[in-house]
């Protein structure tokens, strides 16, 4: 390596410097840390009387597999990996719907955004209406006589639904923010090539599936990783909408709330045990990156 | 050693200002120190208050500097990560749950040598929230009732027709029914499964049933199988709202007495002042009554205290001031300016609270009502080891009873099953 070149190899470290130090003080430094203590005991009395951690192996694995709780919260998440296809699958439909010059239509991508902007708490408040036994859509469905007109439950109080009503509040709030996100994605496809297949006699359909699905397979794979990562990380919205407890009966208690509780639960808190379950929520997210990074890139080397 | 100097100092702090006006104006500390004094939720509506009583205290104590700082939702979280860092506040505002964890845990001072004095300046039942294994973590500062007053919509009575009021919550289960069927609104909402856990606990406290036997839970009699189903009769069939299982009963209660849904909204006076606030004329209809008690004629409550954590760094200056905090003359003050329950000794017979109680405003006769109703102020719940996990195991059990998934007396022998084995 010459002089010139070993030069501008460093002047380019020096610039990546300042990011590489933010990167490993509040990334690398917590990760490894956070990983440590899994495998330690550190809870309050710790703090209390100025204990450093102690080690003890697998002992917090061992608490968490015999944690009923736990399991319930992990196969929970797993579940909540269902809205993953779902708002793919949507948001890329309209995002090619709208993705087009018509009346209005910056009024329709505007719409589809607010929930995005939309906080958490406030969307609770919007939702809590919707979903209660006098809210809009039990009475939405009883005037269409679509339900029981005696029917008299809670979309969040019935433990066969209250999961699925939260997990449609998190594909509201997604569903715009990927839709963006495939429209940026569409404005990469060159039009020359669906104008050639609709030429060539291809239905939109066809257009669809045969150009811009195969093309767009790098943002899908970016959209499909942030959701799926997104979704086996829930917490805000069980959160909000079961202040916490997780319920009715732990239907919507996932493996995130677990972490938390233990760790910003209360003063009797338990880093080392909540460092654990973190690792294992780590470890599912891990594994469902590699599958997704596999079948995407298959599939676009495939295309 | 360090234990013994604490203690000491403690001794020598308390007797110093329990010993007389003089040395109540006479600091102890050597050179200037500044104290950090966290509060929860009380900014900024009492700053003229807190800022008042500060400043009292600074001008008998110039070397000691009190920052006041009020907290919020992230109390909790804050203390830890201060503790943690070496920035611990030096008095901190907590209530029953978090003193008796975060004593459990090893954080706070105990205040073991001030009981002797204690016990003459604040009620025994207030004193002994914060008692945890015979050792005292927190001065009582105030209270609040669950059950203290009750507030009617005297309207909907009058349309349900009805011409007496529940004195019992038995009587109050009667009272549910005729206000349903006759107005459409709720009669009660009880706490049967507030999200901070346990709740259904305080009914049977209320009722005089037993909830422990030593170590043992001794919550699953038929007696409590059948107090139970009584509630979920009540849910099943909508007497009672649907929402208590997934919302506090205070909240729930504010929200739907506000719009008129509730006949009654049972607690302390603040449990009015959404009420005046955004309904006028539903504040208007609202008289005071006392609230209906079960068969163990008890009034429970929660209450509020300050702590010193362990890790503070002056904690003798810290109890001085906690003690300045809590003493009576500032807790019947802090008492006229909000409808809170003094703790301190005494604090009933103040002649304001007499003349409050006469008032024909529904939230000044709930104050005076509740302030001379201080001393019989009880927890329902004892201070509890492993508290979280017992009240999730119980919680778990009572919800799925009200959902119909196991029976009443199912429920509570798998809440005792699973208290047996934590309480080990």
């Amino acid at each position: 390596m010459n002089v010139k070149s070993l030069r501008s190899a460093l002047s380019s470290y020096v610039f990546l410097l300042p990011a590489l130090v933010l990167l490993v003080v509040f990334t690398l430094y917590p990760v490894l840390y956070g990983s440590y203590l899994g495998f330690t005991e550190y809870t309050a009395t710790n703090f209390a009387t100025n204990q450093p951690p102690k080690w003890v192996g697998l002992d917090n694995f061992r608490t968490l597999a015999n944690d009923d709780l736990f399991k319930t919260g992990v196969l929970n998440s797993l579940k909540y990996l269902l809205v993953v296809p779902a708002l793919q699958l949507a948001s890329l439909a309209v995002a090619v719907l709208v993705n087009r010059q018509l009346p209005f239509i910056a009024f329709f991508r505007a719409a589809y955004y607010v929930p995005v902007i939309t906080s958490i708490s406030l969307a609770a408040v919007m939702w809590d209406w919707i979903y209660n036994k006098d809210g809009t859509l039990n009475w939405l469905l009883k005037g269409l006589h679509l339900m029981n007109p005696n029917s008299n439950e809670s979309w969040l109080l019935d433990p066969n639904t209250a999961f699925w009503a939260i997990m449609f509040v998190t594909f509201w709030k997604g569903f715009g923010y990927y839709m963006v996100l495939y429209m940026a994605g569409l404005q990469t496809i060159p039009e020359e090539l669906e104008e050639a297949a609709r030429l060539d006699g291809a239905t939109p359909w066809h257009v669809f599936w045969r150009i811009t699905v195969p093309l767009m397979q790098p943002t899908i794979l970016l959209c499909s990783l942030l959701s799926t990562l997104s979704a086996i990380r829930v917490l805000e919205e069980v959160l909000v909408f079961t202040n916490g407890t997780g319920g009715p009966l732990n239907s919507t208690y996932t493996a995130l709330l677990y972490v938390y509780k233990k760790s910003f639960g209360g003063l009797d808190f338990n880093y080392g045990l909540a460092s654990a379950a973190g690792l294992v929520v780590a470890a599912i997210a891990l594994i469902l990156s590699v599958l997704n990074f596999r079948y995407f890139r298959e599939g676009s080397a495939r295309a | 050693m360090k234990k013994a100097v604490l203690a000491l100092s403690l001794a020598l702090a308390g007797s110093s200002l329990l010993g007389g006006a003089s040395a109540s104006t006479t600091s102890v500390a050597q050179t200037p120190v500044s104290i950090d004094f966290w509060t929860f939720y009380l900014a900024p509506k009492f700053d003229g208050y807190i800022n008042g009583v500060i400043a009292d205290f600074q001008k008998a104590h110039p070397d000691i500097k009190v920052n006041y700082i009020d907290k919020q939702g992230t109390l909790e979280q804050e203390l830890i990560t201060n503790i943690s860092l070496g920035t611990s506040p030096d008095v901190v505002n907590l209530w029953v749950e978090s003193t008796q964890k975060a004593a459990d845990s090893g954080l706070l001072t105990d205040m073991g040598a001030l009981v002797p004095y204690a016990k003459t300046l604040y009620y025994p039942n207030s004193l002994s929230n914060f008692m945890v294994g015979g050792k005292l973590y927190g001065l009582p500062w105030y209270a609040s009732f669950n059950a203290g007053v009750m507030a009617y919509n005297n309207d909907l009575i009058k349309k349900a027709g009805l011409k007496t009021l529940p004195k019992t919550t038995a009587q109050m289960v009667a009272f549910a029914k005729t206000i349903k069927d006759k107005t459409g609104a709720y009669g009660w909402a009880p706490a049967i499964k507030d999200p901070q856990g346990g709740s259904f606990l305080g009914v049977f406290a209320g009722e005089g049933l037993p909830l422990l036997n030593g170590n043992t839970a001794a919550f699953n009699s038929p007696a409590h199988a059948k107090l139970l189903q009584t509630y979920i009769d009540l849910y099943k069939a909508d007497y009672i709202p649907q929402d208590l299982l997934r919302k506090e009963a205070f909240q729930l209660s504010q929200e739907l007495y506000t719009q008129g849904k509730l006949a009654t909204i049972i607690g302390g006076p603040q449990a009015l002042n959404r009420v005046r606030d955004n309904n006028k004329a539903i504040y208007a209809a609202s008289m005071i009554t006392d609230a209906p008690v079960g068969a163990g004629r008890t009034q429970a409550g929660g209450g509020m205290d300050l702590v010193i954590p362990k890790a503070a760094k002056h904690p003798k200056e810290a109890l001085m001031f906690a003690q300045f905090m809590t003493n009576r003359l500032n807790q019947v003050a802090f008492a006229k300016i909000v409808p809170i329950v003094p703790t301190a000794a005494g604090s009933n017979l103040d002649p304001a609270f007499a003349k409050l109680k006469a008032s024909k405003d529904p939230i000044e006769k709930a104050t005076g009502m509740i302030a001379a109703n201080g001393p019989s102020l009880k927890t329902a719940i004892p201070p509890l080891k492993n508290a979280t996990d017992l009240f999730k195991a119980f919680d778990d059990n009572i919800e799925a009873a009200f959902l119909g998934r196991k029976t009443a007396q199912a429920a509570l022998n798998d809440a005792a099953d699973a208290w047996n084995k934590l309480l080990k």
